[in-house]
């Protein structure tokens, strides 16, 4: 065993030129405490807005600087469940008009959100287990009839894992 | 009793094929968003070109992979990088006998991989059938036919399963009946 | 609007496509180790001679217009530079020291140097060396950290841009001595020996660059990135932050390539199989027209969209008579079974399953093909992995 032990180590991760996943992405400005303290703001905002029925204020809130990257578990808990909170009280048939009025970078985090919502269906742990996957899916097909399909690819390539 | 038995089957098949359909499309708009592949020669190990996806030396050309879900038993998993994909299927199974349909279903395909050029051998864990589309597929074959086959075969590969499970049940019924119709 | 001409030149991918100095010749590897050089002969292209050296894909061509010389890179690590000969052409080694597969190459203007991109985050710089005659190379190495994807050369013949695998867009200069005289003081830099780098952007959400290119006049640079992004860097002074970096997110599959057209338009195309123009300033860009309006690709316009359907394959028996017997023999039922089949999808299918553009898939180069009068562009070509040429009209599109 021991004589073949050598050929599993990664001589590439020694070689200092190497790039590591963590050098794909710069870490958000406002550190860990900062985008905390955001989301709750913002999660605060987003059951007002959603209270007085203004769904297309609370969206806009909620996706605008969302927090990414490590060591924010807690700020992103609270995003995702106010955006819960959001796709689960809005009716199917304003569901169209919501999404024109979002810029393009809050379309791209939202059909972020929205895979994570499906990744987290299968999984149960997961954080996905309020909305249930028709909606989820209702909104999917909306949201790549607005901003399609480059919405989908920009999601695969941002590193910046919401 | 047994009649009754049948329609509430038919049923429920009726009502999963009406939200079939934006999970279908869901997938149909991811998988195109993926096949976005071009040749790649590795980076890593020099005068190679093998799918970066199941290399997965240069953490750059690996992409976000995309869950698809229907319910929390049926899914898609799309796994992109620069120059292959790997898609899996969680296939839909609702009973015991739905399970081994599947298996033995699934395994009949991967155990003829090589006919079916874009099926992977194996499936990835907590999948039961898994893809493999690298660039040289998705340059001899037209990308969007690529994409209706993938469709098509999630598509069919639901019905045949509540098929065969609907002939199993139809024909076990036969067997009964004519089995205790001696004793009638 | 004039019908687009395109060729079939092979059945696989054309990669790496250069035209020759009067645009009658070209040079394209059909997806193997070969090249193949065409000309035109009325409205076909005719098949002229075969370069076989490289023994792995050629990766890029191009084609010097004055010097009438073509350099062809390949992933077996090499690159040639063949010269015309009474004999035909005629294959020279240069010296790269990289150790991965080349990805890219291009002639700087003045022709005196060429420069190659490879997977050995590598950016190798080559120059004539008259003593031993032979070409030599200078590595750019830092700060790339993964495969060089493209480069594009600045009007001056000492700036260099390239797009890498790690969502970057880089310039460099390259400047060599004995070859280049000093150079002019441009936006980009004003002391820029070997290796400086003049301007580092970074796409908006993270996509591999997949082509980088200047404007005519070095101003501007514009790149496309695998996020489906196109954008725009206006430089404002050296070391400065630019006046205007414009990104704009598009709703398209990526683009693969890019061209400009003028100072104020672009020609991108890709994935989505045309080239679509887009058009702007330092205040903004937007897309304006794609150049394949379908209905003006010679086919058959198709009665609305007809999406590609499911049902009965070739060799797959699927008649009313079959069916009724498969039911009949599994269920005991004497009714056929219904086979819904529902299908949509974001793409336009015509009646005959081939797509509506052009281009059946994606388009992986693009290039001026034709100047006007007035020296802009009237013409530009595309090359895909349909094995299409397609020549496309742009003068007076805006």
């Amino acid at each position: 065993m021991a004589e073949y032990a050598f050929r599993k180590i990664d001589i590439d991760a020694l070689d200092e030129d190497t790039l590591l996943r963590e050098d794909l992405v710069e870490p958000d400005p406002r550190g860990p405490d900062g985008v905390l303290a955001d989301a709750k703001r913002k999660s605060g905002e987003v059951r007002t807005a959603v209270a007085q029925n203004n769904i297309a204020g609370a969206l806009a809130a909620i996706l605008s600087d969302p927090p990414y990257g490590a060591d924010v578990d807690e700020a992103r808990a609270l995003t995702i469940s106010a955006l819960q909170l959001i796709l689960n009280s809005t009716r199917s048939s304003e569901i169209a008009a919501t999404l024109k009025n979002l810029t393009p970078e809050q379309q791209d985090h939202l059909m972020s959100y929205l895979y994570k919502g499906m990744a987290g269906l299968g999984s149960k742990s997961g954080a996905g287990g309020e909305v249930s996957g028709s909606v989820l899916l209702t909104w999917h097909e909306k949201l790549t009839e607005v901003a399609g399909v480059g919405c989908i690819v920009r999601v695969m390539t941002d590193r910046r894992t919401l | 009793m047994l009649q009754l038995e049948r329609v509430r089957e038919e049923k429920q098949l009726m009502r999963q094929s009406n939200t079939l359909r934006p999970y279908l499309n869901a997938v149909r708009a991811t998988l195109t968003a993926a096949l976005t592949l071009e040749n790649f020669s590795s980076q890593v190990v020099e005068r190679h070109n093998k799918p970066e996806i199941e290399a997965a030396a240069s953490p750059e050309v690996l992409l976000h992979p995309l869950t698809v879900s229907r319910n929390e038993s049926e899914r898609v998993l799309i796994e992109p990088s620069v120059n292959s994909i790997r898609l899996s299927i969680a296939i839909k199974q609702a009973d015991e006998i739905e399970k081994i349909l599947c298996k033995k279903f699934t395994r009949f395909m991967m155990m003829r991989a090589e006919g079916f050029v874009i099926l992977r051998r194996k499936p990835i864990a907590g999948y039961d059938i898994s893809f493999l589309i690298t660039n040289f597929h998705a340059e001899s074959m037209l990308k969007h036919k690529l994409v209706d086959f993938i469709i098509q075969f999630m598509e069919d590969v639901d019905k045949e399963i509540s098929e065969m499970k609907l002939s199993l049940n139809a024909r076990a019924r036969i067997v009964a009946e004519s089995y205790l119709s001696t004793f009638a | 609007m004039s019908t687009p001409e395109a060729f079939q030149l092979s059945l696989g991918p054309l990669t790496g496509v250069a035209f020759g100095p009067d645009r009658t010749e070209v040079a394209i590897s059909p997806n193997n180790n070969e090249v193949q050089i065409y000309k035109k002969a009325g409205e076909t292209w005719d098949l002229q001679q075969t370069l076989s050296e490289h023994d792995k894909l050629i990766t890029a061509i191009s084609w010097a217009p004055q010097t009438n010389r073509i350099v062809t890179c390949s992933q077996d690590r090499n690159a040639y530079v063949w010269t015309h000969t009474a004999q035909g052409w005629k294959p020279a080694l240069v010296l790269l020291r990289i150790n991965r597969a080349a990805t890219c190459v291009k002639w700087s203007p003045k022709e005196d140097k060429f420069a190659v991109g490879s997977g050995a985050r590598t950016i190798a710089v080559c120059s004539f060396d008259e003593e031993n005659n032979w070409w030599v190379s200078k590595h750019i190495k830092k700060p790339l950290r993964s495969t060089v994807l493209s480069i594009d050369w600045h009007p001056n013949n000492v700036l260099l841009a390239a797009g890498t695998a790690e969502s970057k867009a880089y310039v460099f200069s390259a400047f060599i001595k004995n070859i280049d005289s000093k150079p002019e003081p441009t936006v980009w830099g004003e002391r820029v020996p070997f290796g400086t780098i003049c301007g580092e952007f970074s796409s908006p959400a993270g996509g591999w660059v997949h082509d980088v290119a200047f404007s005519p006049s070095g101003d501007i640079l514009g790149f496309v990135a695998h996020d489906s992004s196109v954008n725009l860097v206006y430089p404002s002074s050296p070391g400065a932050p630019p006046q205007a970096l414009i990104s704009l997110r598009t709703s398209a599959l990526p683009y693969l390539s890019l061209t400009f057209v003028s100072e104020n338009t672009i020609v991108a195309a890709g994935h989505d199989c045309q080239p679509v123009l887009f058009s702007g300033d330092e205040s903004g860009w937007a897309m304006s027209t794609s150049l394949d309006s379908k209905s003006a690709a010679g086919k058959p316009a198709a009665g609305g969209r007809v999406v590609s359907g499911s049902g009965g394959g070739p060799g797959r028996l699927n008649s009313d008579a079959f069916n009724a017997f498969k039911t009949a023999d599994s269920r005991g039922q004497a009714r056929p079974a219904s086979s819904a089949g529902s299908a949509s999808g974001g793409i336009e299918v015509g009646a005959d399953g081939l797509l509506l553009t052009v281009h059946q898939n994606s388009i992986t180069h693009i290039e001026a093909y034709e100047w006007g009068s007035g020296g802009s562009v009237s013409k530009v070509v595309t090359a895909g992995k349909d094995g299409r040429l397609v020549i496309w009209d742009v003068a007076g599109k805006k």
